[in-house]
């Protein structure tokens, strides 16, 4: 055993190890860096450095242990802090998803306008006698002929061109058409404009077709201007992502927008949409209430089974092991059984009861059946920790307590709480921090309703914060990750205000100390 | 560490490299085509491509399928500029966003290619006047009735209800017509329009911006068909679409709408393909259905992956070909969108019968207004709410329907600038 850990097979099983993390890392290094992700791409190269530095060297003992931990609390917690606070400033929503160069060459795309007949012609492509790529075009309507290249277009004559049987050319003097085959392993030809009249080309919209079109948009970098060359009117990046019309509404802009720092706007939208302001004080106390609610619910009835629990009785493991079940046992699948359970026409539970109420039509009673549910699935949890907590609570504590005359109440007032709260403060207040982003079953029980969506309502009677941020960040047909990221940023700082205030309450930190 | 060392280390790292290199999947050959598909559609095209793939000469077709059409969408959400398909296959009601957000390129087809489908169909993929994919199949619903039960199709609205109400205890009837398929709001449609509710009104193949439903005469129907006299509901038409399938399986809901990819599960339990729209309040008339289309995207991706003339090539020499969609839907099994697939022999009769049947009663699924929220909710929430409010809640049909009516003609209004 001493040899696995120690020899110098331990220490080729270390190169090897070492090697293939760094494979496999410099690996997405390339990846990340083709793909421009160059942030991404420095620090999984830090990571290799640190790695190999930290294990190829007697540098420090203590980060051989700390440096996976380091990076891997790096990449997945101030990472995506960092991320979501930066987005957070950001217009980043549909249609506003790309950079600026990105969305620019997307809006000279889709501002090519077929002419107004959508002309569309068959086509050849090869190469025209001066060796340019170029299009050999059959106007079958007007049976006429021509080789278009770049800037140019040659009329071919009938008589000269070879014909299939549908009067399509496939063959002209001065022409040498390429095959399908040779065009699919060289994509030059397929970006080129070739020349129709005037300000008109004929772009290639399939390998055999091809259709008119002008620039109906060109942009000048010097200016920052886009000008619709058919109307005239001239666009400008209006600050927030988007060209907008000189002069027009505010609704005329150019799709697709980009990416464009809009600084604090997502965080003054809380307080000044309306949408948004006017049920947020709402379901922000009911975060509160059912967050506080789900912990003490869960807590005094895991710890009153517990407590029936850590006396001998006959039975005892059975009643342990059935109690954990609603642990055990998946939390969607939980949920998700409730919600059928909770129907108001097929639920066993108004079958049951013989009943016919509609559980999740009504505020106070959806409300009830989320609190219900969320102990249901809460409750195991506490029960194990205090049975643990209890066995840890000193029994010559309790026994001089007796012999003193306390009463089991007053002993467990006085004694068993007090100690059970200095041990569970932390794992109390991180309850409390998970049930106020309980996501999952606000949106598998409820989808945070009942909601008044007739009366334009936006926030249901059971939505928390994290889903009426989904709500109204997440909508059928915008996804607005600006404004989710300013949210979240708030409800970071509320719950990590509440967990340091709570913890310095409970003096759980100092204890540690 | 000595050099020794950091040689075996070199040479194990180079050795981890290449075997890693040669295990991972590396970017996009520069002529193959890669398609994204949910796992009902991809598993179809992985298929038909295994078993012909020159739909494009000199290109490679790839099908990456996705676990669901979740999944996919979420994938599709996270491409870029650098990442992505070529081609997407999806529902419809992607397009808006997509194609706002500069993920989709247009595409153009010619006259003769348009001619292969029903013009109605191109507004389903198409935003700010560009076309963005080719229709490639038909997503529709039908009613069925289950024969065990009723001998003859209904005529309207009314008889069904009065069936039900005839044999409700006697056949221990749970619900008189149910949604299986598609959702309150999506599948649900019939019966909202089969009342006199529609969203929006086409006409001449173009929308009606004019239109705006009757919240009197669909408040009326209500109260007469859905309710008791003391405003509840008389139990035909449950206000969710819970338990549905099971429910008509089990011979306890004599009719049901039912989606197009649902035909299978009915026949192989021994039902008939005994499908129509949901007959409307007058006999003779029906509820108009969405007879929407899922289509096969070009992504903007395709440009930069140097693929946009393979991918443009395969869109209209495999989908919206009548010998690509009929080997396709052979297997998918949804009526095909292109008009020569839809007579083929190859195409099943109940395919078929959802053509028919919304060839009797459909209208286009637009985004543009079904997922506008301009007047506080859109139509997939607003229309669930409806029958939530009424049927559940006891609250006044035709208060609610007023403020419905509102609520779509706004939608539609604000709706029209993405057409």
């Amino acid at each position: 055993m001493s040899g696995f850990v120690r020899g110098k097979f331990a220490f080729g099983l270390k190169l090897v190890l070492l090697a293939i993390t760094t494979a496999v890392l410099a690996l997405l290094t390339e990846s990340a860096y083709a793909q421009k992700e160059y942030l991404i791409g420095t620090f999984i190269l830090i990571a290799i450095l640190a790695l190999n530095f930290t294990y190829l060297t007697k540098y420090s003992i203590p980060l051989k242990f700390f440096v996976p931990g380091i990076l891997f609390f790096f990449a997945f917690v101030i990472a995506p802090i960092l991320y979501t606070g930066t987005m957070s400033v950001y217009k980043y929503q549909t249609g506003n998803y790309l950079s600026k160069p990105a969305a620019i060459e997307q809006v000279l795309i889709l501002g090519a306008q077929p002419d107004a007949a959508g002309t569309t012609f068959d086509i050849v492509v090869g190469k025209n006698s001066a060796n340019q790529y170029a299009i050999l075009v059959s106007d079958i309507t007007n049976n006429k002929y021509f080789i278009s290249a770049k800037t140019s277009r040659t009329p071919v004559p009938v008589s000269e061109v070879k014909l299939n049987a549908d009067k399509v050319a496939i063959s002209a003097p001065g022409f040498k058409p390429i095959s399908l085959n040779v065009l699919a392993s060289n994509n030059s030809y397929a970006n080129i404009r070739y020349f129709y009249e005037g300000k008109y080309y004929i772009s290639i919209e399939s390998e055999t077709v091809g259709a008119v079109f002008t620039q109906g948009l060109s942009y000048s970098e010097s200016t920052g201007i886009m000008t619709n060359l058919l109307t005239g009117d001239k666009y400008k990046d209006n600050g927030k992502g988007n060209f907008a019309k000189i002069g027009g509404t505010r609704d005329q802009i150019l799709s697709p927008g980009w990416r464009a720092p809009v600084w604090f706007q997502n965080y003054t939208r809380l307080v000044t949409d309306n949408r948004i302001r006017t049920p947020l004080i709402g379901v922000f106390i009911w975060t509160i209430f059912f967050a506080g609610f789900s912990v003490l619910s869960t807590f005094a009835f895991g710890l009153l089974l517990a407590m029936a629990l850590n006396r001998r009785m006959r039975g005892r493991k059975v009643y342990r092991s059935i109690l954990i079940l609603p642990y055990a046992m998946p939390s969607i699948m939980s949920i998700l059984i409730w919600a059928g359970m909770f129907d108001s026409q097929f639920g066993a539970i108004n079958s049951i009861l013989h009943t016919n109420i509609a559980w999740f039509s009504d505020a106070s009673l959806a409300r009830g059946a989320v609190l219900l549910v969320n102990l249901w699935l809460g409750f195991p949890y506490f029960y194990l920790i205090c049975s643990g907590a209890l066995q840890a609570i000193p029994s010559e504590l309790l026994e001089a307590a007796a012999i003193d005359g306390a009463n089991p109440r007053q002993v467990f007032r006085k004694i068993t709480l007090p100690l059970l709260l200095q041990i569970l403060s932390p794992l109390l207040i991180a309850s409390f921090a998970f049930n106020f982003n309980n996501f999952n079953l606000i949106y598998l029980l409820t989808g945070g309703g009942p909601r008044d969506t007739l009366d334009g309502h936006v926030a249901g009677a059971t939505d928390i914060l994290i889903s009426y941020t989904y709500q109204i960040a997440f909508g059928k047909n915008i996804q607005d990750f600006g404004l989710a990221s300013a949210i979240s940023v708030l409800i970071f700082i509320l719950i990590g205000s509440i967990s340091i205030f709570g913890l310095r309450r409970t003096k759980v930190l100092e204890t540690f100390e | 560490m000595n050099r020794k060392r950091l040689g075996v280390l070199g040479a194990l790292t180079a050795a981890a490299l290449a075997v890693t290199v040669a295990v991972v999947p590396g970017a996009h050959a520069a002529n193959e085509i890669v398609i994204w598909a949910d796992e009902t559609r991809g598993p179809h095209l992985t298929s038909v491509f295994a078993a012909k793939g020159d739909w494009v000469p000199g290109y490679t077709i790839k099908v990456v399928t996705f676990s669901s059409y979740d999944a996919l969408g979420a994938a599709f959400d996270k491409t870029s500029g650098t990442t992505g398909p070529d081609i997407l296959v999806a529902g419809n009601d992607w397009v808006v966003a997509s194609a706002k957000s500069g993920k989709l390129a247009p595409v153009t087809l010619t006259a003769g290619q348009k001619s292969h489908f029903t013009p109605s169909q191109f507004y389903d993929l198409s935003y700010q006047g560009k076309l963005y994919g080719i229709p490639v199949d038909i997503n529709n619903v039908s009613m069925i009735y289950n024969t065990k039960l009723v001998k003859t199709a209904p005529t309207s609205f009314g008889d069904m209800v009065n069936f039900y109400k005839a044999n409700k205890t006697a056949l221990g009837l749970k619900a008189g017509l149910c949604i299986s398929g598609g959702g309150m709001a999506w599948g649900g449609l019939s019966v909202f329009s089969a009342l006199g509710a529609n969203p929006y009104q086409m006409y001449n193949g173009r929308p009606n911006y004019h239109y705006t439903f009757d919240p009197a005469v669909f408040a009326s129907n209500v109260k007469t068909y859905l309710l008791d006299a003391n405003g509840k509901s008389n139990g035909f038409y449950p206000a969710t679409d819970t338990g549905c399938m099971d429910n008509f399986l089990a011979g306890t809901v004599p009719y049901s709408v039912i989606g197009n990819w649902h035909w299978k599960t009915f026949v192989d339990k021994g039902f008939a393909m005994n499908l129509m729209p949901v007959p409307g309040a007058k006999a003779g008339t029906y509820g108009q259905m969405f007879g929407s289309v899922s289509g096969a995207f070009l992504t903007a991706y395709a440009e930069k992956h140097g693929v946009a003339v393979g991918a443009k090539s395969l869109l209209v020499n495999f989908f919206a070909s009548t010998a690509g969609q009929v080997a396709y839907e052979a297997l998918e099994g949804r009526p095909p969108a292109e008009k020569g697939a839809q007579s083929s022999p190859l195409v099943s009769d109940a395919q078929k019968g959802f053509g028919q049947a919304a060839g009797l009663s459909s209208m286009p699924q637009i985004g543009a207004f079904l997922g506008n929220n301009s007047g506080g909710a859109n139509y997939w929430d607003s229309s669930g709410a409806y029958w939530t409010a009424v049927l559940v809640n006891g609250k006044d049909p035709l208060v609610e329907a007023k403020k419905l009516s509102k609520m779509w003609a706004k939608n539609v209004a604000a709706g029209k600038g993405d057409l």
